[in-house]
């Protein structure tokens, strides 16, 4: 377990693990993380598709769902640990205190109902409003996430939005309670690269407002380097390497990370990429999970597992390479 | 709200299902106002039994007290009795709109109360998942696998008839195919991101339930609704006709049963009430077909 300067966490997790008990084995889609999050940071959290960062979100609200369990862990945000409190007082900390975005707007509204009695519907979900303050206060919350004419969208269903719109909505949902944490599950990845532009834009100005603490899930390294505060890389359900923006993205440890950017930033004719693929997330390979990609494996990595080795304040990396034990 | 306007347009375009509509409506201004202006369908009259309606003759013997015999006459059809008399005299008309009272109450209420059962159970099986959806639905196959006449038979035998005992008895019976429908529309509801959505903003199980799961499925469930009305219509009619309706109100089952015997001179009394049944049968049948079709995407 590796010790952050932790006094200043919001949020902290560590050493978590989500199984999932499927029929044909055990998948590891979180096993053994740590992060923290600070007030009025951006954390992003990259890896690619199955790298288990949505698991990683969804466990941070209880929201796994069977055969899928929160196997151990520690998440500790405003003095408790949310994996010992009762699921009724869990409901109370969603949306509330922590919130979160999905990735697919188009699907994250429910098609009955018009978009204001959604955004009231969280609102009243935790606090006791009369139904015009209610209303009132929604049609302000349109306004901050900049959608033209509050007033008359308030009556529309979502069919009547486009898909940046709908993102703007679903981001007024998730502010409806001012939550502390706002947790990000790519929620960009649906819409095309003008829209994407000004909802990151959006973050940032809600961030500032706010002073929110994000956690902003993503494979896009184009959109980490505009947004991060801090950098998580995950790789088979595991932090390959966290830390600082500038540290991770301009010195990069881990191979995996390198290997990441390489893709970014190939100079050359042909794109780089990371040989091999993703491991099966059953059947683990030994050691650790990246060895049989890593361009320089060693024999220990084959075997045994590498833990945190600290680079630089807060910079962290699970490498042998870099002492790893 | 405007998506009921918009399927009101689609449902209007269908013909079939307005002129159900239509003859839906007629029959509940009937029945709501039926009383006001016909005489009462208890009322019996000896002298005037068997009265055809006009434009029919029937020739039958009548006891004439003065002579102390019987006389062979031809009872012609007055408008006095525009849909004739029973065998006791009684009007027909006046007893057609009682049925459609009795009617149009079993039909409504025994499928509001399937529906609300069917839906409860099919949305908490399909939604909690697991050990909660395997008891209710084998207590749901339970329940369809039960033959429904012969329980409600052994209902009415045990505990009596009356109206409101045969609506309870349908509607307790017949919400087995609503579960169905509403747990698979659900089941697949309840992995949509929206409902995800919702609970990580902190929605609990109920709000889900009743914000989320049951507006999405109401559509099925009026179609469902409106073509399970004439099953419940049938069966009253049904249970009427073997005997075993309410013998206080006169429903087109128990008339129609008491019109078999005189088919052959009579006829009027068995074919009006059944003439009735078919239609309301099939503008009911009509209305739900309109609207599964209406309330289908992509039918424009």
């Amino acid at each position: 377990m590796d010790s952050e300067n932790g006094d200043k966490a919001i949020l902290s997790v560590s050493g978590l693990r989500t199984y999932f008990f499927t029929k044909n084995g055990t998948v590891k889609a979180v096993d053994d993380i740590s992060f923290d999050l600070r007030k009025g940071e951006i954390l992003c959290i990259v890896g690619e598709s199955g790298s288990g960062k949505t698991v990683t979100a969804l466990s941070l609200l209880r929201l796994i769902e069977p055969p899928g369990r929160i196997v151990e862990g520690k998440i500790m945000f405003e003095e408790k640990n949310l994996l010992d409190i009762p699921i009724s007082e869990m409901q109370k900390i969603r949306g509330n205190r922590i919130a979160m975005i999905f990735q697919d707007p188009h699907s994250s509204l429910n098609p009955v109902l018009t978009i204001g009695e959604q955004i009231t519907e969280a609102m009243t979900a935790h606090r006791n409003l009369a139904k015009s303050e209610a209303k009132a206060q929604t049609i302000e919350l349109l306004r901050l996430v900049e959608i033209p004419e509050p007033e008359r969208r308030f009556h529309e269903y979502p069919h009547q939005f486009s898909g940046g719109m709908k993102q703007r909505v679903m981001v007024a949902m998730a502010l409806a309670c001012e939550p502390s944490v706002l947790i990000a599950d790519e929620p960009t990845t649906a819409l095309d690269l003008t829209i994407q532009a000004q909802i990151l834009d959006l973050f940032m100005e809600l961030r500032k407002k706010f002073s929110m603490s994000i956690i902003y899930i993503t494979h896009d390294l184009g959109v980490v380097s505009e947004l991060a505060d801090r950098i998580a890389v995950m790789y088979g359900g595991r932090i390959m390497e966290k830390g600082r923006r500038d540290d991770v993205l301009k010195n990069p440890l881990h191979p995996y990370t390198r290997g990441l950017i390489d893709c970014l930033l190939s100079e050359s004719e042909k794109l780089a990429s990371i040989p091999g693929t993703i491991p099966n997330l059953i059947d683990l390979p030994e050691g650790c999970i990246f060895h049989p990609r890593c361009i320089s494996a060693m024999d220990i990595c084959r075997t045994e597992r590498p833990g945190s080795s600290k680079i630089e304040t807060e910079h962290y990396v699970y490498c042998f390479r870099y002492g790893g034990r | 709200m405007r998506l009921a306007a918009y399927y009101w347009e689609r449902t209007k375009r269908q013909r079939p299902a307005m002129a159900g509509l239509a003859f839906i409506i007629f029959l509940i201004i009937l029945a709501v106002s039926g009383p006001f202006f016909t005489v009462s369908p208890t009322q019996v009259n000896f002298d005037e039994k068997n009265i055809p309606p006009p434009g029919f003759t029937l020739e039958q013997s009548i006891y004439n007290a003065s002579s102390g015999g019987f006389v062979t006459t031809v009872q012609r059809g007055t408008w006095e009795h525009p849909l004739g008399t029973d065998g006791m005299g009684r009007d027909m008309l006046a007893m057609l709109i009682s049925g459609a009272r009795v009617s149009l109450l079993v039909g409504l209420l025994a499928t509001g109360i399937a529906i609300i059962i069917g839906a409860l159970i099919g949305i908490t099986s399909a939604y909690f998942g697991g050990a909660m959806d395997s008891v209710l639905m084998r207590a749901t196959d339970i329940f369809m696998t039960f033959p429904f006449l012969l329980l409600l038979i052994l209902i009415v035998y045990l505990f009596g008839s009356s109206l409101t005992l045969i609506i309870m008895a349908i509607g307790l019976t017949g919400w087995t195919g609503t579960a169905r429908l509403v747990r698979s529309e659900t089941l697949s509801l309840r992995t949509r991101e929206f409902i995800m959505a919702s609970k990580a903003l902190g929605a609990s199980h109920l709000r889900i339930i009743f914000y989320h799961l049951l507006p999405n499925t109401l559509s099925s469930i009026i179609v469902l609704a409106t073509l399970s009305i004439p099953g419940a219509i049938l069966a009253e009619a049904a249970l009427s006709f073997i005997g075993l309706g309410d013998p206080q109100v006169a429903s087109w089952g128990n008339i129609l049963n008491a019109g078999q015997g005189s088919l052959q001179t009579a006829w009027w009394v068995a074919v009006e009430p059944g003439m009735m049944l078919f239609f309301t049968v099939l503008a009911f049948n009509f209305m739900g077909e309109g609207m599964r079709e209406a309330f289908e995407p992509g039918g424009d």
